[in-house]
């Protein structure tokens, strides 16, 4: 925690060039995408498991709280892979070092180029949405359906520290004075970190152009309109017939979306949680305990989601959750 | 010109000075053309002789008195008070214990120093003549900028992730890795780079780019540390640096 504190307090003090505020934005914005792909593929897993519980996430959605959190999160996301973009050139790069300042600039001024249009598109969905007669859960109703999700996040963090704790116990603790074996784990982290987010770019800028631009998260609970990216026709205007007409679209005999969706899991999941680990890790070095927790629990987070995620993704959405769907989303606004 | 200094104080040894402070010192008929080192000198002998910093060759060669000037780290004996203005701010390094007001200990700086045997290693046979071993200029060029660190921790304790965790190896030591492992003649680079590929080795640096600028030497730090991850994961030095890449030094 000092370390924390220290690391942060210094950041602002210290008169760094863009490098350093680069650094801050890339951090920050990737550990605000981790939080969000917590709740948003448990969520996700709901529409096939709880269909009541995926309405309700899909309205906590459509409020105010997420709504100025969604305009963040993409903007989080856009930066982020521009600003990836930019280390993963220099990595390989190192003579182009002297141009780093001008891209840190030119990132920002992507970000900004690439925003502007979609904030404009992804507004004119929340005005639509907001000045019609839609119904909005009240804040309260909101902030009580993240209790679940907080508690969770604890669990894991405390899980993940008890298990340390436990082993060194078991194991004698301490710490190897050489570790080979780490070193060649950490040369694979580092070409994973690069090769994921060069492949990840094209895959999540579809995934947000779909849900937040093409159609926006309104459109998700919109009756007898057409799914983005499938020629089915949301006829219940549930979330849940929503994502199972994405889901059971085929193309050539392959569910394109289930497919889209994996590659997005797997290579989102472990990139952000192996990020998280970075981030843990370093703000934990002077007691060996903790940060080995640290490293429990980012993987802990990763395994969890990926289990999750891909039990939904091979699961059937039937006619009887699309009806539990409607009747919950029925009972919510009453 | 009448300059304000504003000097981080610390003294564990006196009860009311045992928490860092702020203290400020008013000097007359400052010289735009002085420098800060000097400026200190001056604090020290005209007006409160328990001061303390370290310096030693006062000339920009030994690296003794790395300090943080006006929020960005520097040597307080290249630095012209033109080029900071009138008000100063001076500060310990950050990420070592501080010892006493300017002064840090500097153990576990070279701790991380001598953890990647920054020495020449080649257990060859002396050449025929019994002299040099020779090389081609071209190979001497791939690794001059880096043989130009002075081991004053500029760099490192400008570096948040060294801020964060002491355990990270650092970018001084990592330069000092660089100019052996970057050098034909020597033969342990195997062994720096495994050193190095520790998970607190070089996979700590974020590329932050606050190390560049710092360095008095004018080292480009940041290109130094990328060529060393590259070597690491190529296993080897060598293609990774092209001698056409390094502008010709003055
Ligand atoms: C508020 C913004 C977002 C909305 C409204 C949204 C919406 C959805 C929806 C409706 C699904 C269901 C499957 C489908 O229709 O394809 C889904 C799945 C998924 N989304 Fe998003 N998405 C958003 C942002 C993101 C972001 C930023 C990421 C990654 C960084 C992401 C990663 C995923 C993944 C991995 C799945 C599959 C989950 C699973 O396997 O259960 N989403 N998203
Ligand atoms: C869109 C494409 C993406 C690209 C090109 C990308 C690129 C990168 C790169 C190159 C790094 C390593 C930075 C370094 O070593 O200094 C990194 C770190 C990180 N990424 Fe991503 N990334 C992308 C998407 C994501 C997503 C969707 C998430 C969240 C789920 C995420 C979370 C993180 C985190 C938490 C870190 C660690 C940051 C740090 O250590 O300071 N990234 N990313
Ligand atoms: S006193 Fe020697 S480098 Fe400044």
């Amino acid at each position: 925690m000092t370390s924390l504190v220290l690391t942060v307090s210094e950041t602002l003090r210290y008169r760094g060039a863009i490098g350093q505020w680069s650094w801050v934005l890339h951090r920050l914005s990737g550990l605000g995408v981790v939080l969000f792909i917590t709740l948003h593929i448990i969520d996700t897993s709901w529409a096939l498991l709880y269909p009541e519980l995926y309405v309700e996430a899909i309205a906590t959605y459509q409020t105010p709280l997420f709504t100025i959190g969604e305009f963040l999160l993409v903007g989080a996301v856009v930066y982020h892979a521009l600003n990836g973009f930019r280390i993963i050139l220099i990595d390989f790069r190192p003579k182009w070092w002297k141009y780093q300042e001008r891209a840190a600039w030119m990132v920002l001024a992507g970000a900004a180029i690439i925003l502007i249009p979609v904030f404009i598109g992804m507004f004119g969905h929340v005005l639509n949405f907001y000045s019609g007669d839609s119904q909005v859960l009240p804040l309260m109703d909101v902030l009580r359906a993240q209790i679940p999700f907080v508690v969770g996040i604890v669990v894991a963090i405390v899980a993940g520290v008890l298990f340390s704790f436990l082993q060194g116990l078991i194991a004698g603790g301490g710490e190897k004075k050489s570790d080979k074996a780490g070193s060649a784990v950490e040369r694979f982290w580092w070409s994973y970190m690069r090769i994921s987010g060069l492949l990840i770019i094209p895959l999540v800028f579809g995934h947000l152009a779909m849900m937040h631009v093409i159609q926006g998260v309104f459109d998700i609970t919109a009756a007898n309109f057409t799914v983005v990216g499938t020629d089915a026709v949301n006829v219940s205007g549930t979330a849940v017939e929503f994502v199972a007409a994405r889901w059971n679209m085929f193309l050539g005999g392959v569910a394109i979306w289930r497919l889209y969706d994996f590659g997005l899991l797997a290579l989102v999941v472990i990139h952000g949680f192996n990020g998280l680990r970075y981030v843990l890790t370093d703000y934990t070095a002077k007691n060996p305990t903790l940060r080995r927790g640290m490293v429990y629990v980012s993987l802990i987070g990763a395994l969890v989601l990926i289990i999750v995620g891909t039990l939904a993704l091979i699961g059937t959405i039937d006619s009887t959750a699309i009806e539990m769907a409607q009747r919950a989303a029925e009972s919510l606004h009453q | 010109m009448d300059v304000t200094f504003k000097i981080r104080r610390y003294n564990p040894e006196i009860p009311g000075k045992d928490k860092p402070y702020w203290q400020e010192y008013v000097l007359k008929d400052v010289e735009p053309t002085n420098r800060v080192l000097e400026m200190l000198h001056r604090v020290k002998w005209e007006q409160d002789g328990t001061l303390s910093f370290r310096r030693s060759c006062s000339s920009g060669i030994c690296g003794s008195d790395a300090m943080r000037i006006n929020g960005r780290n520097r040597l307080a004996c290249k630095l012209l008070i033109r080029d900071v203005g009138a008000k100063i701010q001076v500060e310990p390094i950050l990420g070592l214990p501080v010892i006493k007001d300017l002064i840090v200990d500097m153990e576990p700086f070279f701790d991380h120093y001598r953890s990647v045997m920054p020495f020449y290693v080649n257990n060859d046979p002396l050449p025929a003549d019994g002299r040099e071993r020779l090389q081609t200029a071209d190979d001497r060029a791939i690794f001059d900028d880096t043989t130009n660190c002075i081991l004053c921790a500029c760099c490192t304790t400008s570096c948040p992730s060294f801020w964060a965790n002491g355990k990270y190896v650092g970018p001084a030591a990592i330069i000092q890795a660089h100019r052996f492992i970057f050098d034909t003649r020597d033969q342990a680079a195997k062994e720096r780079i495994d050193i190095l590929a520790e998970p607190d080795g070089v996979w700590r640096c974020r590329t932050v780019y606050n190390c560049t600028p710092a360095c008095p030497r004018g080292i480009s730090v940041t290109r130094a540390i990328g060529e060393v991850k590259l070597a690491i994961m190529r296993g080897s030095p060598k293609g990774i640096i092209n001698p056409k890449d390094i502008p010709t030094h003055e």
